[in-house]
């Protein structure tokens, strides 16, 4: 990382958790590079506390990254994490590794939408079916934001990006019906919108021991707001909408295209099209886990059944 | 086969071992405790062997989706201190490819065996064909160098898979080990030696006693590039941040990458005393000499015992490791020789391309090349009387 972003000129950050992040450890006060209005900035703070109020060992909970925007959250995260950025949705399978070679291990891992469910997709079901004790967090943010605004998988019907200049006309996948067929054992959704429900989900991840699969949803202002009208995909209807081109349209647009888990059963697929079901979809704490299947293996080979 | 005891090093003595079982041996010799794999024809045997032995000692063996989750499994208990490798074939490399060179620039110490079979595409499978030589050295964007050593006898398998191992954790590079499918299925005697030899030869993974200073690649007294012991993640040994970006000598990310490019090439050519291992056969007073490494060695050697009969001076310049190609001790070998000849199991003759480049324009190069199939004596033996007359 060459150069630093944008801080804060000459003000004293009054939160205490912005000294602990990476940037604050360094320079004493807030800095991030990420654009304005952009919601990795809420993830990785909220990270940071929790990292600081649980009182996590940066020795056992490691951190892996995949390449995105989420990348650059590096700076703020909490100054004595240990941290990997691997390859290009390859996170899940290095964190396999990780855990695998120290059981005592439990890695957190950020991928993005395209990382996770684009690149890395085999990665990401192979590492839920196994049940391997990790937290995945998706950031969901719609679109190709590094490179500039590309179509993911995850891009909603009728939405436009750099290489879906008219409209996006892919069915688009779903990262919480993927972990929950995959054998995830603790899969939730929530969004930026909802930090503290995000804090409450994380901490129960936390703790769990298992595969836990957080999706968040994000806005990206720059790249998705900037293309995209505030009624998504009805501009083909001839509906007129506003452009989302600050964080605050885009906060409201998500929280309007959300729904809560308990009401959505009472929708029926054409209304829940495009929108987003939030809360926790499974919470099976009792399942085998990987590394400690294992390790009974390891007892059998060793000849004490 | 009798495992004996339920420990690292098999009971000192003598074994009947295919080639991929001598060199996963070979490997829990070295210390392996990690083995990400996924099965292809023709390493399989070494997935299915290690599966067995590994959980007994106390390792972990992982069947993975695929190439790319296996490779990067690797890596990541590499880096959380593990001695780790993978093995597969061509095919594999390729998907292999993007991690490898991502080791290469975090510098994690992994071993990779490639048995190599034939091809372009899925190919011949169960053949041996030398045709991955290019791949071994150049796989991965970016510049960097690797170590690739070739055995030609199981019994070599396992003891250059220990030594591979020890190359990876002192240079932090990927070492590859160029098996090919018949010698991953060859059946010889290997001779293991005793445990307290083998315990002498391994460098074991750890955590230097110093680790109060940063984390450095420079020495402090000289100011020289060093190569630091491999980091350990979730120990104090450990520089916070893996980016696989150029780092300065200090450790930290810079965006002047000229010195970092150095560093990664030199750090393999500046030790290639150490690193490019070689044999000779009745060299001293050969005339015509062969350039050999793998599998030809074999038939060179006995081509060599008949044209010696007959009177002919003809001796073997044998290439245990590869690459970094030994420019200066090839050159040296070949000085008085009136012809060179390369037997090679394939056709390009990667290794008669190198020979070329080092030797004398005036130095006749003769090139044997097979596919697919192992050189009968004769066939060396032929080229051989029809040079010396």
């Amino acid at each position: 990382m060459s150069g630093i972003g944008p801080m804060y000129p000459n003000e004293k950050p009054e939160n205490p958790y912005v000294l602990v992040s990476y940037a604050g450890h360094l320079l004493g006060n807030y800095s991030s590079r990420l654009c304005a209005g952009c919601g990795y900035g809420i993830i990785g703070h909220i990270f940071t506390r929790l990292f600081e109020d649980e009182k996590l060992d940066p020795k056992l909970y490691p951190l892996v990254l995949g390449i995105g925007c989420y990348s650059q959250m590096l700076l703020t995260v909490h100054y004595a994490t240990q941290k990997v950025l691997s390859l290009h949705g390859r996170a899940p399978a290095l964190a396999t590794g990780m855990k695998m070679a120290n059981p005592l291990m439990k890695p957190i891992i950020f991928t993005g939408d395209g990382d996770c469910l684009g690149i890395g997709g085999n990665h990401f079901i192979h590492t839920c079916r196994r049940n391997l004790d990790c937290i995945i967090l998706i950031f969901n943010n719609s679109i190709y934001a590094m490179t500039g605004g590309q179509a993911a998988p995850t891009t909603l019907f009728g939405a436009k990006s750099t290489t879906t200049p008219y409209k996006m006309f892919e069915n688009r996948s779903d990262g919480v019906k993927l972990a929950l067929a995959a054998g995830a054992t603790y899969v939730a959704r929530t969004t930026v919108a909802h930090p503290r429900t995000f804090m409450k989900y994380f901490r129960k991840a936390l703790k769990h021991k298992g595969t836990s699969v957080i999706e968040l949803i994000t806005p990206c202002v720059t790249y998705f707001g900037s293309k995209n009208l505030n009624n998504l995909g009805s501009e083909y209807l001839g509906f007129k909408g506003e452009k989302m081109d600050t964080a605050g349209k885009m906060i409201d647009w998500i929280k309007r295209n959300s729904v809560r888990i308990n009401q959505a059963k009472f929708m029926n697929e054409e209304e829940l099209f495009n929108k987003y079901i939030l809360g926790e979809f499974r919470y099976a704490p009792d399942q085998p886990e990987y590394s400690e299947e294992y390790a009974k293996i390891q007892k059998i080979a060793q000849g004490d059944r | 086969m009798d495992m004996g005891n339920n420990k690292r090093f098999l009971p000192e003595g003598k074994y009947l071992m295919m080639g991929n079982i001598a060199m996963s041996e070979g490997a829990l010799a070295a210390g392996l405790n990690f083995f990400g794999g996924y099965p292809i024809t023709p390493s399989t045997e070494v997935i299915e062997h290690l599966a067995v032995r590994l959980p007994q000692i106390g390792g972990v063996c992982m069947q993975m989706e695929d190439e790319l989750a296996s490779i990067n499994a690797v890596i990541g208990a590499s880096l959380v201190g593990a001695k780790a490798m993978t093995a597969t074939s061509g095919p594999g490399i390729c998907l292999m490819t993007e991690t490898i060179s991502m080791a290469a620039n975090l510098e994690i110490p992994f071993v990779f065996c490639d048995v190599q079979r034939n091809g372009p595409g899925t190919g011949y499978v169960t053949e041996p064909h030398h045709n991955d030589i290019g791949l071994m050295r150049f796989a991965g964007n970016g510049e960097f160098q690797v170590i690739t050593l070739a055995p030609m006898s199981c019994q070599e398998l396992y003891d250059l898979t220990l030594v591979a191992f020890n190359f990876a954790e002192t240079y932090r590079c990927p070492v590859f080990i160029m098996s090919d499918a018949y010698l991953g299925h060859l059946h010889e005697v290997v001779k293991i030696p005793s445990k307290e030899k083998l315990e002498k030869m391994v460098i074991e993974r750890e955590i230097p006693e110093d680790i109060t200073g940063k984390f450095s690649y420079k020495d402090e007294s000289t100011g020289k590039y060093i190569i630091p012991k491999p980091p350990i993640m979730g120990t104090d040994y450990c520089p916070g941040m893996f980016l696989s970006q150029p780092h300065s000598l200090e450790g930290m990310p810079t965006p002047k990458p000229q010195l970092f490019t150095e560093m990664m090439i030199k750090k393999i050519t500046s030790n290639i005393d150490k690193i490019a291992l070689t044999d000779t056969y009745k060299l001293d007073d050969a005339e015509i000499i062969i350039i050999a490494y793998g599998l030809p060695v074999r038939a060179s050697y006995r081509a060599v015992d008949l044209a010696r009969k007959e009177g002919i001076k003809v001796g073997i310049f044998r290439l245990i490791t590869i690459w970094p190609f030994p420019d200066e001790k090839v050159k040296e070998a070949v000085k008085d020789a009136k012809v060179v000849i390369v037997p090679e199991l394939n056709y390009t003759g990667v290794i008669a391309e190198q020979v070329e480049r080092v030797t004398d324009l005036n130095t006749p190069i003769i090139r044997i090349p097979n596919v697919c199939e192992i050189h009968h004596p004769n066939d060396i033996l032929k080229v051989i009387k029809g040079v010396a007359k």
